[in-house]
């Protein structure tokens, strides 16, 4: 048997071809000025783009989105650092310590810390990736229906409470609504058209991309238009180049913001801007000069930098194993990978063997190309953000449009990114956070078939679903998930905590 | 302590406990015995448990809202002159508008890059995002960029 390491430089080689690095030089680049420009985000520049790619060969096009994504959030971090306004959510921590270096004109060097950074980041992420997925995926074969359900239940409730950390109850709803939404349609036990009513075009459903590009491009067309003009950029950009030091001297933050990232990318829905706040956060707790962190500390815009980029590896993770997507951007980048033929979960390593590595490979030429850009580029680049928002947003508009309609060639689709646009737009507005949603819709089959199936096993006998380890396992998670948000749970846990720290203290006589 | 979303959460919880409902009545609705099937494979099964869900979930949220202190549940006409009158309220419904007019000539008869081009020249020019000329120019190109990339080279239909 090959080892690993063996079996990517294999597929990196295979990969290393003009025509492949043409495009992946195109599209990182695509994907950093998506990245940077505020309102357009790595999910909807991933989505865009597999409208684009439909027509391409299927390693093409995925080897193109893994680009765009990385480099999405690789440059999320110019307008953070240059304008104070994160390029997509994944970088609004950047902006805390970035800004205040612009202002103290050190621009560049944060553009090249932030961008060596992400570059490690991702670096450390795919490896975390190459070295779990198989692992999981081992799990995951014992996986059956009961699992799968639960499985389905829990990525909406995780997702839920952590993309809508003030008010979780919204992010279940919209979990629970993207559920619903994704079984309108025929469905497939017995092929009966659920909430068609006698609409031909309802009964092929939604399709993830309309709704997605409308979730999340509409959505942020309608709301760029309607908020005033952007400042102007901070023209003085300054040495680029990072000093290896300043790299050596916190390698700790690079390691533990590495591991953040990956944990919270590997749980199902919970994207790049929640491993971002939390890198930062555990990186100012563990600082020995926390007073710095705001403005303008390098240890913060590391670590902020390091953990939204070695996300992506980890929200491939359960993409490849489970079929679960572990980030919205990574939602999109696994109804790709269907779109193209691919079909990842518990069988791919059955059906595609060398597909993890495949994928590795991808992410290593990524990764190389989105550093080489951000360095080399960085001028150019910032001339980008100097855009008038009413002349891009139209643009984005026309393709989300087309983007939407090529996946089928149906107008229909035209109609249901656009009412999915208003539907987001108001969730936006009403604090509904827009990820659970999507997962809800990507899940929603999952969960209808695998339940029912279940069902039918055990011929109505609901009692497997509660006494199997794993689904019990799950079902506890998703009950302490919960519960843990509630008053009383968080005053029982205080007022325990508190009772056993007496336990352990010394006694004064 | 005030509770910036109590109108919007009051109305969306109303709006949920109607969708949950509707939900709920067509899943039970659904044949219960489709080819031979037994009832808990009923294709109404899934979606009458999430709608159930939803139903909780809208109620709380509604309940929530009432016990909250924050804004009078009730809207007045000033509120409603207000947001109406609201430059950006403006600018939202214009866009919102464009965009929709364009939707709706996708498709017909006029050709795509001329519906594209249209749509693109007058929000920039509405919007006074750049002068016509280089508006109409960059539209243009836009609008024939988009249509030879996807028709000429990813063989897709233009609408």
């Amino acid at each position: 048997m090959e080892l690993g390491p063996l079996l990517i430089l294999k597929e990196l080689l295979k990969l290393c071809s003009p025509i492949v690095l043409f495009h992946v030089f195109w599209s990182t680049f695509i994907g950093m000025i998506i990245g940077m420009l505020p309102g357009l985000t790595a999910t909807m520049g991933i989505a865009l783009l597999t409208g684009l790619t439909f027509g391409m060969e299927p390693r093409m096009a995925i080897i193109i989105l893994i680009c765009v994504y990385v480099g999405a959030i690789t440059g999320g971090s110019r307008s953070a650092i240059l304008l104070n306004i994160p390029g997509t959510p994944a970088n609004a921590a950047a902006c805390l310590d970035g800004f205040p270096l612009a202002q103290r004109g050190e621009g560049g060097q944060a553009i090249g810390l932030a961008a060596t950074a992400s570059f490690i980041g991702t670096v450390f992420g795919l490896f975390c990736m190459a070295f779990f997925t198989p692992l999981l995926g081992k799990i995951a074969l014992d996986f059956h229906s009961w699992e799968f359900f639960w499985l389905a239940i829990f990525g909406i409730i995780i997702c839920g409470n952590l993309t809508a950390p003030t008010d979780p109850l919204k992010g279940w709803i919209a979990g629970f609504f993207g559920l619903l939404v994704s079984l309108v349609g025929m469905e497939g036990i017995t092929a009966y058209a659920r909430f068609s009513f006698g609409f031909d075009q309802m009964k092929g459903g939604f399709a993830l991309i309309p709704v997605l590009v409308g979730v999340y491009g509409i959505a942020e067309v309608l709301g760029g238009m309607r908020d005033v003009v952007l400042p102007k950029v901070r023209s003085k950009v300054g040495r680029v180049i990072p000093r290896a030091r300043d790299l050596i001297n916190h390698y700790r933050h690079i390691l533990r913001s590495g591991v953040i990232g990956v944990i919270v990318g590997a749980i199902p829905g919970v994207g790049e801007d929640v491993a971002s706040w939390v890198s930062y956060d555990f990186a100012k707790r563990s600082s020995k000069q926390p007073e710095k962190f705001g403005k303008g500390s390098l240890e913060g815009l590391i670590a902020a930098e390091t953990g939204d980029n070695a996300c992506i590896g980890g929200a491939i993770i359960p993409v490849l194993s489970l079929a679960v997507p572990g980030s919205a951007p990574a939602a999109v980048l696994l109804a790709a990978m269907w779109l193209h033929g691919v079909r990842p979960g518990p069988l791919l390593m059955l059906e595609f063997p060398n597909y993890i590595w495949e994928v590795t490979a991808m992410m290593i030429m990524a990764s190389f190309a989105s550093l080489i850009i951000s360095l080399a580029f960085v001028r150019g680049q910032v001339k980008i953000l100097l855009v008038p928002r009413p002349v891009l947003m139209p643009i984005v508009f026309v393709l989300c449009v087309i983007g939407s309609y090529a996946i089928n060639v149906r107008i229909f689709d035209i109609w249901v990114m656009f009412v999915f646009g208003i539907i987001g737009y108001a969730m936006r507005n009403y604090n509904y956070p827009a990820a659970p949603l999507v997962l809800g819709v990507i899940l929603g089959d999952m969960a209808d078939v695998n339940m029912r199936r279940a069902l039918i096993r055990t011929a109505g006998d609901v009692s497997s679903f509660f006494t199997r380890p794993i689904s019990l396992i799950l079902i506890i998670l998703i009950i302490l998930t919960m519960i843990s948000r509630t008053k009383m749970f968080k005053n029982g846990l205080s007022l325990g905590t508190a009772k056993i720290g007496r336990l352990f203290r010394k006694r004064k006589y | 302590m005030e509770y910036e979303f109590r109108r919007q959460d009051f109305y969306a919880g109303l709006i949920i406990i109607g969708v949950s409902l509707f939900v709920m009545v067509e899943s039970w609705r659904m044949p219960r015995h489709l080819q031979d099937w037994p009832a808990y494979a009923a294709p109404g099964m899934v979606t009458g448990i999430l709608g159930l869900g939803l139903l909780i979930m809208g109620i709380i949220l509604t309940f929530r809202s009432v016990r909250r202190q924050g804004l009078p549940l009730a809207f007045k006409g000033a509120d409603i002159i207000a947001y109406l009158t609201d430059p950006k309220t403006r600018r939202l419904g214009l866009m919102f508008a464009l965009s929709l007019i364009y939707c709706l000539f996708l498709g017909r008869r006029l050709p795509y890059f001329v519906v594209t081009t249209i749509y693109l020249a007058l929000v920039m020019i509405t919007f006074r995002g750049i002068g016509p000329i280089k508006a109409l120019i960059i539209s243009l190109m836009v609008a024939i960029g988009v249509a030879v990339v996807f028709n000429r080279l990813f063989l897709v239909p233009l609408p």
